[in-house]
């Protein structure tokens, strides 16, 4: 045992060390920037905003004394990434990768960050919208999409990515400028509409000029923007067309609002020696887009147009519903009253005899009201008409009344006594775990990852009744260091400090 | 013979020292990226991703596909140690790997996991190398109706997961398949069942549902039944006894093995479909032609060795439309398809006309990544049981700390750890009701897949097609058999009994 008390205290030193360097705090009165910068990108490595992202980062390190570093959280279209930014504090060091889909996403979701809560520092590139054809399906050019669409008078389908998304927006835009009518389907993903394109399932596609390369069988029959791309020297854009169709999907920075101005200011230089540098010009060249950069001014007030449009189209579309209507009592209290409507049917059913209310029972009643609540949550939804599409609630119903058949099965196999009586186990020793654990769950937010995993664990061993206690600190103050290895110094992800230090 | 001349120049390009470090940095890191909870492959690629921007493309690929390969494999060493699918294409591993380790043979699922990851992995490289211009054809033949039916066909694996009691088993997979429902409509920008919750909005983050589902649900259930624990002693010698596994075991699983490899490659070349949907289909077939079906779920080396083959082999799978196409199958080509731009690399029909070296020296890279993989995983197999050893009141707080960990990490989000305490007490609330959990699973897997395609199949209008098509209709057959079969093979059972 000898041995692990030496463990023990050398690793309990090494925890304490940890937890001064961790704690420590930065003050320094160096000018900014005296610390690396972080870049906050909504999407996972290898998409186009990470792939720039990481560009930029990599040409600033010649116009900035400290580096940029690229973190990434996806989740929910970039609110994931919008909500951790505007979680720290304004000091410059945090800029956020934007992409004009945020606009939607901002719009569409009900979250609570809002465009204003950000500084539109900089755009600095942007690429074209293109529409997408197969060489087999005979549009070649945009005479021929116009012709086409006209005689099949409004069955032309065009195919993409998301309804209420950019490309969705572009597509009725296009319709709009042509003066055409034609239907969107919604296929999902980028890569399942190629797919779709490759087999010629449909003649049209709204993508972007990168998702022809290495597919000798799609063509581009025209990219919404001023000018040729020089990459792409043979696509011609809609205005020599004679249409004026401008859409390309932008992408840039931001900062937190309140960020100070002289910061601000340092930033939005760093990124326009950036853009001015030939090796950006190549790598804009390379993915087939626009060295379009835009200073903080410009980029923001064609931020607040494209909103008001993005607004405008998606009210247009229909999309700017609420798509669910509100009930005539509250949902909390209908659930409530649904419990005990299935509660009361139960005990009806044991003569109100407790002795027979069993788990298994318990269990039955919890799948029937699961099954009843999700149905009456369908019945809400309050679906816009004359859009191209299946009803939401069609899915859902069929799964609840499925639940609910098969429940109903259950319930009378466990009234028949078929099934199994459950004996219960040390319940109470669950429940103490479980205590334990939802103080830890409470308490990483306020006194932070390090300070409460080893008490978790260490309380953990205590309530399974190990009771070996240089071992048990061996472990709990082991793991903890273990973790902050892999995870914060291999995997550079943040584990929470706590909100009572910070 | 243009396959010869095209391996030996990628053999030539391959046989440098960067690249062939590389593949042994890639299996480790890969093995430890399959071990923790937490870390899909996927996840494992993209964390990989930016160290690879400095290096030459062949480097770049190798230490990539090398960790995409080995994470599929590490995932099930803790599907087997402790009861959590290390990546979700391990969930049918516990089935019978964690029963196997609660006999006191670890070592037994562990080498055969081991040898069956190795033999798909092998496979899939071949089948990729031989047949990578057929099988594309595949790929771009599948049309939503053919998405549906094989998402239809996953489903019916609930009837033989079912055990004895259907209802309970059909209950878990709808509620798996309800929960899923919550989140972004497939067709509408507005969010379902999230309750104006946002972090909702997207729907329950999959793998702290995964986590805490299998995991916590594990830990709560055992912790309730303790009385286990004053079995350890014994436990601990039943571990020693059973040490290595008899070769006669394994090579009695070489048909099976093959077969599953090959399903496994099959599923994985259809994008989106996906590996973990391979190993689901793989366990039921191997279990509806096994002449020991009763001995599924209750440790089978058949029922670990058959979701192991399929999953390794529906990496090579994987990069069949990645590397044809320029589709992303999965989510981890789809990180692939961004180390290729990097390298200025358009994956298509033409990077094996202008790059043969490099696309042919990956293709070996598999190969040797494979071994090195089955040399390493034989060493780590002792590190592992002795974990399994170690005393479970030490244990259980130390993978409840680690599931923790793993689920915050997906999005630094507080919320997807309480959904993996969520989804524990609701796994816990099953199991001592006697339900299964994976059906649960099960659900939240496939009930998107079902969802888009059939959805997407009626707005593009014509329902026929789900019988007209030859795939679609196959798949559906094969569905309907699949679901019926092992309850018609019950029923004749029992009257003959």
């Amino acid at each position: 045992m000898s041995i692990y008390k030496f463990i023990a205290t050398f690793l309990f030193l090494i925890y304490l060390g940890l937890l001064f360097f961790l704690y420590k705090g930065g003050n320094s009165n160096e000018a900014y920037p005296n610390k690396p910068i972080t870049i906050v990108v909504h999407s996972k490595p290898g998409s186009s905003v990470d792939l720039m992202s990481r560009k930029v980062a990599e040409l600033a390190r010649k116009y900035c004394k400290e580096p940029f570093v690229i973190e990434n959280h996806p989740g929910t279209q970039g609110i994931v990434a919008m909500q951790y930014v505007m979680d720290r504090k304004p000091d410059g060091y945090m800029m956020l990768g934007v992409t004009k889909s945020f606009l939607s996403t901002l719009i569409v979701n009900k979250s609570d960050v809002v465009i204003s809560d950000f500084l539109f520092l900089a755009n600095m590139i942007s690429d074209p919208e293109a529409v997408i054809t197969n060489k087999k399906s005979g549009i070649q050019s945009v005479e021929n999409l116009v012709t086409q669409a006209r005689e099949l008078n409004g069955k032309q389908v065009w195919i993409g990515p998301g309804t209420g998304s950019r490309d969705h927006l572009m597509a009725m835009k296009s319709w709009e400028t042509l003066n055409i009518k034609a239907e969107w389907v919604d296929y999902k993903s980028g890569p399942q509409s190629v797919l779709a394109m490759l087999r010629n399932e449909a003649p049209v596609y709204v993508g972007n000029p990168s998702d022809i390369i290495g597919k000798d069988d799609l063509r581009i029959i025209a990219i919404a923007a001023n000018s040729r791309l020089e990459s792409l020297p043979e696509v011609p854009t809609f205005k020599e067309y004679g249409y004026d169709i401008n859409e390309s999907m932008w992408r840039g920075f931001a900062v937190k609002k309140g960020t100070p101005p002289q910061t601000v200011q340092y930033l939005s230089e760093v990124l326009k020696k950036v853009s001015q540098d030939p090796e950006w010009i190549d790598y804009c060249k390379e993915v087939n887009s626009f060295p379009d950069f835009l200073n903080t001014k410009i980029f923001s007030e064609k931020i607040d147009n494209e909103m008001t449009e993005t607004i405008d189209y998606l009210k247009k579309a229909g999309l700017l519903n609420s798509y669910v209507k509100k009930g005539p009592i509250p949902l909390l209290m209908m659930a409530v009253m649904l419990a005990l409507f299935v509660i009361f049917v139960l005990f009806l059913l044991i003569g109100f005899n407790v002795k027979k209310f069993t788990y298994n029972l318990f269990l039955s009643g919890l799948f029937i009201w699961v099954a009843l609540f999700y149905y009456y949550q369908t019945l809400l939804f309050d679906i816009p008409e004359g859009l191209n599409i299946t009803s939401p609630a069609l899915i859902p119903q069929l799964w609840a009344i499925l639940l609910f058949i098969v429940s109903i099965w259950n319930l009378v196999n466990e009234l028949k006594g078929k099934n199994k009586r459950i004996r219960s186990g040390r319940i109470k020793l669950v429940g103490k775990i479980l205590l334990a654990l939802l103080i830890y769950f409470i308490a990483i937010p306020q006194i932070g990852y390090f300070l409460s995993t080893p008490f978790f664990l260490l309380a953990g061993f205590y309530i399974l009744k190990y009771r070996k206690i240089p071992v048990m600190i061996t472990y709990s103050f082991g793991f903890v260091l273990f973790s902050y290895v892999v995870f914060q110094m291999l995997l550079k992800i943040d584990l929470p400090l706590g909100n009572l230090f910070l | 013979m243009d396959i010869i001349n095209n391996l030996s120049l990628g053999f030539s390009s391959l046989m440098h020292l960067t690249p062939l470090l590389m593949i042994l940095i890639g299996v480790v890191v890969g093995i430890m990226v399959g071990v923790l909870p937490g870390l899909s492959p996927s996840i494992g690629v993209a964390l990989m991703l930016p160290a690879t921007f400095g290096m030459d493309p062949m480097s770049a690929l190798v230490l990539l596909t090398a960790v995409y390969l080995s994470a599929n494999y590490g995932g099930s060493i803790t599907a087997i140690a402790i009861n959590t699918p290390g990546t979700p294409g391990a969930v049918a591993t516990t089935f019978d790997g964690y029963e196997l380790t609660k006999q006191g043979k670890p070592m037994y699922a562990l080498l055969t996991s081991l040898t069956a990851s190795t033999v798909g992995g092998l496979v899939g490289t071949i089948i990729l190398i031989l047949f990578s211009i057929p099988l594309a054809r595949l790929a771009l033949s599948f049309e939503s109706y053919e998405y549906f039916a094989l998402g239809v066909f996953g489903m019916t694996i609930i009837s033989s997961l079912a055990g004895d009691n259907p209802a309970k088993g059909f209950i878990a997979s709808i509620i798996g398949l309800l929960l899923v429902t919550i989140g972004f409509d497939t067709q509408l920008p507005f969010s379902r069942f999230s309750m104006n919750i946002p972090q909702l909005a997207d729907g329950i983050e999959f793998i702290p549902a995964l986590i805490g589902l299998f995991a916590l649900g594990e830990i709560f259930f055992s912790i309730e039944n303790f009385k286990v624990l004053k079995k350890e002693v014994s436990a601990k010698k039943a571990i020693h006894k059973n040490k290595t596994l008899p070769l006669r075991k394994l090579w009695r699983l070489r048909w099976l093995m093959l077969r599953s490899s090959v399903v496994g490659t099959l599923i994985g070349v259809i994008p989106g479909a996906g590996g973990t949907i391979a190993t689901f289909i793989a366990y039921n077939n191997a279990k509806s032609t096994s002449k020991h079906p009763k001995k599924f779920g209750k440790g089978s080396l058949e029922g670990v060795a058959a979701p192991e083959a399929a999953n390794n082999g529906s990496v090579g799978g994987a990069l069949v439309p990645l590397l044809t196409l320029g589709i992303p199958g999965s989510a981890s080509t789809a990180v692939l398809i961004g180390a290729l731009m990097v390298h200025k690399l358009n994956p298509g029909p033409q990077l094996f006309e202008k790059e043969p070296g490099l696309v042919y020296g990956l293709f070996i890279s598999l190969f040797l990544a494979n071994l090195v993989m089955l040399a390493l995983g034989l060493l780590g197999n002792k590190l592992w049981v002795r974990i399994i050893e170690a005393p479970k009141k030490l244990l259980y707080p130390l993978i409840i700390a680690l599931s923790f960990i793993g689920s915050y990490f997906i999005q630094n989000s507080l919320f997807d750890v309480g959904i993996c305490l969520a989804f524990g007490l609701l796994g816990w609330m099953l199991k001592r009701g006697g339900y299964p959990t994976a059906p649960v699973i099960l659900g939240l897997i496939l009930g998107k897949m079902i969802e888009e395609n059939l959805r997407l199949s009626l707005v593009k209008g014509d329902i026929s097609e789900f019988v007209t098509r030859p795939w679609s209709l196959a798949i559906l057959v094969l569905a309907v058999v699949s679901f019926f079969l092992p309850i018609i093979k019950k029923r004749i059972n029992s009257s003959v009994n």
